[in-house]
């Protein structure tokens, strides 16, 4: 029964609030054995429970569950209605169970593969992948195209009714893939790993490596690997070797990790052999990706891999990791590499020249005569930049730095076992790089271990030299006695730029060494000189003055070594190479730590390669005795530093003198090297040296930097670390003491030489800057008005300014450039004016320049004396002729088309013959108005005289407009105060009418007594106040109004018809008239309110208008138009006068 | 390069009318100076008295192409106006129409303009009138020709075309090559 059981899942749903874990477990326990229990809640907003599930663990036979089902499900318990059901299986039980499986799996497939293979009655299908191969033991297996195993099949074909033989090896599109649950074979975690770490190509790419076109070749290696097997019994060996081919096969594939699973598989029972091992194998390389990606952090694991692999040293699709570091390398030569350092160090100060391809043949040379050991010193070197440079140098020289392994292998006068212990050291720095020196170090104790070689120095050397540019750094960072030019932000970049040269310059060294040495130095030196003149030149700052300087030095080392390589030449053997090789490198980080002039290094470098550690510390501690040192040294080479001190003393002089005394002090130099090199080389090295630093020379003469103000302090600085590293050259090794020194000597010789060149041209170039200040105006090229005039005199006035420019041209070179060539240029100059001279001869000439200058100075439009035949006025109509004619060819086109315009259009256009002014006028309204051109005044709307004009009016309008409403808003207020009384006073009428018969009298009264009390309260305010009432200043206004007709009229009669005037003029009429007749009316009876017509609401005489009629007369007409009528009055006498003057002045003229 | 004849000219004028009707004499007859039509290699340029000038040094086989290039007469002698045209002819347009920015790809890419891409259309629009197509932003974009009147593109569905499409500014990128 317990077999029977097994771990379920359920989903209890719909449980009520008062359920607890142990509630459910009893409750459960009944079925079977309840392992966890999981309640949910899920709540809303408030926090209220909404919903309360659980989950259920449960170890349950069949039988069980499904009783428990049918008992608890839909049930009610505890205020819930249960609801069971399977659920999935928990995510992380799910998890941790494939784990376990996979475990299993792993074991199973490591500790007994075969076991499994033969259980399952596998065969080994790699024997023979030749299509076409049955596969033995099977009928109706072959093996197909691509090496698979593949069953024949017998099809029914669908139109002939006959039975067709499939056979897949003779069909090559017979893959399909078949979806399988992956999850049996490969489980999530190798998948995760697999997309990390995985070698296959396409996590390859992903990753930004791309490797070579090496496919095909190996494929058929293993291939033949597995042909071979087939050969030889099966063990162990050769079934793993088998699968590692299937992977690698797979690995090809572009979806590497998948297809062997998903190769076709028939249904049918023996497919079961093939696709075992097909698990399997896949299993394997899960595992051992696993194991890869594992390595990739872990170096030491790496490491043991790398050697086994060495062990087996066949190329199987293992080694592929190796291969694939390699692969990306594969196309790129030599010369690119050193292009791309080049570049990177170039591209740092903005230059590329030709130095650059000069040293690129250099290095091609190089790679010519490299062996092994000076790839791996190379190498060794790139590692070094790299490490140093891993913040600032991009991912260009990692590629780089891989060519050069890839070189290596071509190269292969080594074992391959070296190699490979070289790749594993490339690759341990390359892991290393994101770490700290520290880590570095460790690794290459490691490697003390294993191999106490020269590539143990080496790395070490790298090592060391991490150290060196750590310190450099942080002496940069903290210290006063930082050069000046290395600026906390520009650091770096030099520092790198150094690494760049450091990593150059032991380079060439060796070429020389190999093969023709005396020829190449030179080269080198110029190429690099030139280099740095140009660097200077394109820098403002003095990064690019101390890089160059360390270059120097970086040369000076260079000769050092050759001696050295020299004295021990006599030793061919290889081994001794190599000794002399490491020698070599033992002297580098010396030579190193001058180009860095890192202070505090020089005097631990030389202990450097036995003891790396220290370097760290060593540096504070060395800082003091250095100073001693200097003095020491500058004892010991008596000889040397006096002639320095005499080459010194020229090169102080020099400034004074010129630019000769340039090129002397430039020559002395040369002879500071050319002793150098003689001590140190050959005199025939040193000749052909004389001639490459006296071209070096030149192009630094040529192409001369400027020199900021800071170059003294700049030049303190350099002469003490020069001390400084020549003190520690010599603690380091006397026997190169002298060679260092005399190189230094050089340098500073060529240093001061370059300081005084430079402080020549900066005050050449000073008083360049200087001379537009002091006469701008001088340099005057000949303008249009001087053609104008004659032509001598144009002569005479150009040759002036010419000169002048010539002056100012030659003070601001000084004695820096030829002036040949500005002479030159001149020369031609004055010859081509004299070539164009004789045509202006005469009067002919005369007028030739006329038209010369008519033209404008341009070339193109010089008439020269074509135009001049036999008469210019000729000439000129006959141009003018030409014109006409073109025009009038134009023209007539134009008018072609016009006319097939108006066809087309169906619309009659105006004349289009006359051009220009039809045309302006037809696009009149388009034409865009230009009011600084004169023609376009026509366009301009005239408002001048109307404007005078109605400037009065629009002031009277103004005025009229202003000052009315001012006087409205008084009387605003004083009839709102009356407002009340008035309707009180109605309601009042109102009752006594309810009483009494209407009568006119009572209500006449009434309204006087309205009305005198508005006069109470406005009376003042109004004095000629005209009214709708019917006592009061009835002939006030009566008389006003006759008055204003009297005067309206005149005005009428001037002016030019005013309706405003004569409306208003009849209103106030009639209304005079009504009044007239009321006021006669209250003598008399009452007249009968029927005599008007009778309103809706209210009759004609209704007194409740008789209020209201006051009210609106009281704020509208009565004050506002006294007041207005007087201001008219007065404006229009006013502008009577006005226009009676206008008209007079007008009959004056 | 030659003069075009009468009936080239009308057949070209013809055709530019559709877009911008009367305003065509505006182009013919300039006030900023003399402004001809050339065929060259079977195309239509609009030159510049100027630039005439100075194209007539150049020999007619090295000739490319001066001034604006309007179109091309086929071989059955039908002018097409080509989108280097649209400069002269979206100043002058009398039908525009106007795309929204979601339909601005499509057209640009050579497709019809739908009425769920039309933003606006200049009314009284005939059917087959040629409409110049302006981005909402007023950027001229191409031409082509109303497939529906005004009145018509009030009531046809979405999906329906309003304006066939004849040339739009994405042929610069998309036929490089032929245009001169």
């Amino acid at each position: 029964m317990k077999a029977n059981r097994e771990k379920k899942r359920l989903f209890v749903g719909g449980l009520g609030q008062a359920i607890s874990k142990t509630d459910l477990q009893n409750q459960f326990s009944r079925f079977g054995e309840v392992s966890d229990v999981e309640i949910i809640t899920r709540k809303d907003d408030q926090g209220n429970p909404q919903k309360i599930f659980a989950y259920v663990n449960i170890k349950v036979a069949e039988a069980d569950l499904k009783k428990c089902m049918s008992v608890l499900n839909k049930t009610k318990w505890k205020g819930g209605t249960l609801q069971i059901q399977l659920a999935k299986e928990s995510f992380l039980h799910r998890l941790a169970q494939e784990r376990e499986e996979e475990k299993a799996k792993k074991e199973k497939s490591t500790t007994d593969n075969i076991n499994v293979l033969e259980k399952m009655g596998g065969i080994d299908f790699q024997m023979k992948a030749v299509p076409g191969t049955e596969v033995p033991g099977h009928k109706n297996w072959v093996v197909s195209k691509f090496g698979r195993v593949l069953p024949v099949l017998h099809l029914k074909n669908q139109h002939k009714r006959k039975i067709m033989k499939y056979d897949p090896s003779k069909y090559c599109h017979n893959l399909k893939k078949i979806g399988e649950d992956f999850t049996d074979t490969i489980p999530i975690t190798s998948l995760t790993w697999e997309l990390e770490g995985g070698n296959d190509p396409m996590s390859k790419k992903r990753r930004g490596e791309f490797s070579d076109f090496r496919g095909p070749p190996k494929k058929m290696k293993e291939m033949q690997k597995g042909k071979g097997s087939t050969v030889s019994p099966r063990t162990s060996r050769l079934s793993e070797n088998s699968t590692s081919t299937q992977r690698g096969a797979a690995q090809k594939m572009p979806c590497a990790s998948l297809i062997p699973n998903s190769s076709p598989v028939p249904d049918s029972g023996s497919q079961k052999l093939q696709s075992v091992p097909f698990q399997i194998s896949d299993l394997e390389t899960a595992r051992k990706r696993n194991s890869m990606s594992d390595d990739d952090i872990d170096s030491e694991d790496e490491l043991r891999m790398l050697i086994a692999e060495e062990e087996n040293l066949q190329r199987t699709a293992w080694s592929s990791t190796n291969e694939s570091e390699n692969d990306l390398f594969e196309v790129v030569s030599d010369d690119f590499k050193s292009d791309v350092h080049k570049l990177h160090s170039l591209s740092g100060l903005g230059i590329n020249n030709g130095s650059c391809r000069v040293s690129d043949g250099i290095m091609g040379s190089d790679h010519e005569y490299d062996s092994g050991d000076t790839d791996e010193i190379i190498a060794m070197k790139q590692n070094i930049s790299k490490a140093k440079n891993s913040a600032e140098i991009s991912q260009t020289e990692k590629p780089m730095h891989n060519k050069t392994l890839k070189k290596k292998e071509f190269s292969n006068h080594c074992n391959k076992v070296q190699k490979r212990k070289i790749n594993k050291e490339s690759a341990l720095s390359n892991g290393v790089k994101p770490l700290n020196h520290k880590s570095s170090d460790a690794s290459s104790g490691d490697d003390e271990d294993s191999e106490g070689d020269e590539e143990y120095k080496a790395i070490m050397k790298n090592c060391t030299r991490v150290n060196l540019t750590l310190a450099d750094l942080e002496q940069l960072a903290g210290s006063d006695l930082v050069v000046p030019e290395d600026s906390e932000s520009s650091g770096p970049e030099t520092t790198c730029c150094k690494f760049d040269r450091a990593s150059k310059s032991p380079k060439t060294p060796r070429t020389l060494g190999q093969g023709q040495r005396c020829i190449h130095p030179e080269e080198i030196l110029a190429s690099l000189l030139e280099e740095e003149n140009t660097c200077g030149k394109q820098k403002p700052k003095e990064n690019s003055l101390k890089s160059k300087f360390q270059a120097f030095r970086g040369v000076g080392s260079l000769y050092a070594k050759e001696s050295v390589k020299k004295t021990l030449k006599e030793s061919v053997d290889s081994n001794n190479i190599n000794e002399n090789q490491s020698s070599l490198k033992l002297e580098d980080p010396s030579s190193i730590s001058v180009e860095n002039e890192s202070l505090c290094v020089n005097g631990s470098s030389s202990k450097l390669s036995q003891q790396h550690p220290k370097t760290i510390n060593s540096p504070n501690h060395t800082l003091p005795q250095k100073r001693q040192f200097t003095f020491q040294t500058q004892d010991h080479k008596i000889v040397s530093s006096s002639k320095r001190g005499g080459r010194n003393s020229v090169s102080s002089l020099l400034p004074l003198k010129g630019k000769k005394s340039l090129s002397l002090s430039a020559k002395t130099y040369k002879i500071g090297i050319d002793k150098d090199s003689c001590h140190s080389t050959k005199k025939t090295v040193a000749a052909s040296e004389e001639e490459g630093s006296d071209s070096s020379s030149l192009t630094s003469l040529e192409k001369l930097p400027e020199v900021s103000p800071r170059k003294d302090t700049q030049e303190g600085t350099t002469d003490i670390s020069h001390s400084i590293s020549s003190s520690a050259n010599v603690n380091a090794k006397d026997k190169y003491a002298e060679d260092n020194q005399k190189r230094l000597a050089a340098l500073e010789a060529r240093q001061k030489a370059k300081e005084v060149k430079k402080k020549l041209v900066h005050d050449a170039l000073a008083n360049l800057d200087a001379r537009p200040e002091d006469k701008p105006t001088h340099i005057i090229f000949g303008s249009d008005s001087e053609d104008e005039t004659e032509e001598t005199s144009i002569q005479e006035q150009r040759r002036p300014g010419k000169e002048i420019l010539k002056e100012s041209v030659g003070k601001a070179s000084g004695q820096l450039f030829d002036s040949s060539d500005d002479e030159e240029l001149d020369s031609e100059d004055d010859i081509d004016r004299f070539k164009i001279k004789p045509q202006f001869e005469g009067r002919a000439g005369q007028k030739l320049l006329d038209l010369q200058s008519h033209f404008g100075s341009d070339d193109r439009f010089r008439l020269d004396s074509r135009f001049l035949e036999s008469d210019s006025e000729e000439e000129q109509e006959e141009v003018n002729e030409k014109k006409t004619a073109e025009e009038e060819e134009l023209a007539a086109e134009k008018k072609k088309a016009l006319n097939v315009v108006q066809s087309v259009l169906h619309i009659t256009l105006n004349n289009p013959t006359s051009k220009g002014s039809v045309a302006a006028k037809k696009f009149k309204d388009i034409i865009r108005y230009d009011p600084t051109r004169h023609d376009h005044a026509t366009y301009e709307r005239k408002k001048d005289d109307k404007p005078k004009e109605s400037k009065a009016k629009r002031k009277k309008k103004k005025e009229e407009a202003e000052k009315l409403p001012e006087v409205s808003k008084e009387m605003y207020y004083n009839i709102a105060t009356n407002l009340k009384e008035i309707f009180q006073t109605t309601k009042d009428t109102h009752e006594k009418e309810e009483g009494t018969a209407r009568n006119e009298d009572g209500g006449g009264d009434e309204m006087e007594e309205i009305r005198s009390a508005a006069a109470l309260t406005s009376g003042t305010e109004q004095p000629s106040g005209f009214m709708f009432s019917f006592f009061d200043s009835d002939t006030k206004d009566v008389k006003e109004e006759t008055y204003k007709v009297e005067e309206v009229k005149p005005g009428k009669t001037v002016w030019k018809g005013n309706p405003h005037f004569q409306d208003s003029s009849s209103e106030e009429e009639d209304v005079t008239e009504e009044t007239d007749c009321r006021r006669s009316s209250p003598g008399e009876a009452s007249v009968p309110e029927k005599e008007t017509t009778r309103f809706f609401f209210f009759s004609k005489n209704d007194e409740r208008l008789h209020g209201s009629d006051m009210f609106w007369s009281g704020v509208g007409s009565n004050i506002s138009r006294n007041s207005w009528e007087a201001r008219t009055n007065s404006l229009r006498m006013d502008c009577r006068k006005k226009h009676k003057e206008a008209k007079r002045k007008v009959k004056s003229k | 390069m030659r003069p075009l004849t009468e009936e080239e000219t009308r057949v070209m004028f013809e055709k530019i009318a559709k877009y911008i009707g009367e305003n065509l004499q505006l182009l013919v007859d300039r006030p900023d100076g003399t402004y001809c039509f050339r065929l060259h290699n079977d195309r239509v340029y609009y030159v510049s008295e100027k630039i005439l000038k100075l194209g007539a040094n150049i020999s007619g086989d090295k000739l490319v192409s001066l001034g604006t290039c309007f179109g091309k007469f086929t071989k059955t002698h039908k002018f097409r106006l080509h989108i280097t045209a649209l400069d002269y002819l979206a100043p002058y347009a009398k039908y525009k129409v106007w795309i929204k920015p979601g339909a601005e790809q499509s057209f640009l890419y050579g497709n019809h303009v739908l009425k769920s891409g039309l933003g606006r259309i200049t009314e009284n629009t005939s059917q087959y009138q040629g409409v110049v197509v302006y981005s909402m932003a007023d950027i001229p974009l191409g031409f082509g020709v109303a497939a529906k009147s005004t009145q018509d593109c009030r009531k046809v569905d979405p999906m329906a075309i309003v304006v066939f499409h004849q040339a739009d500014i994405g042929e610069y990128v998309r036929h490089e090559e032929t245009l001169t």
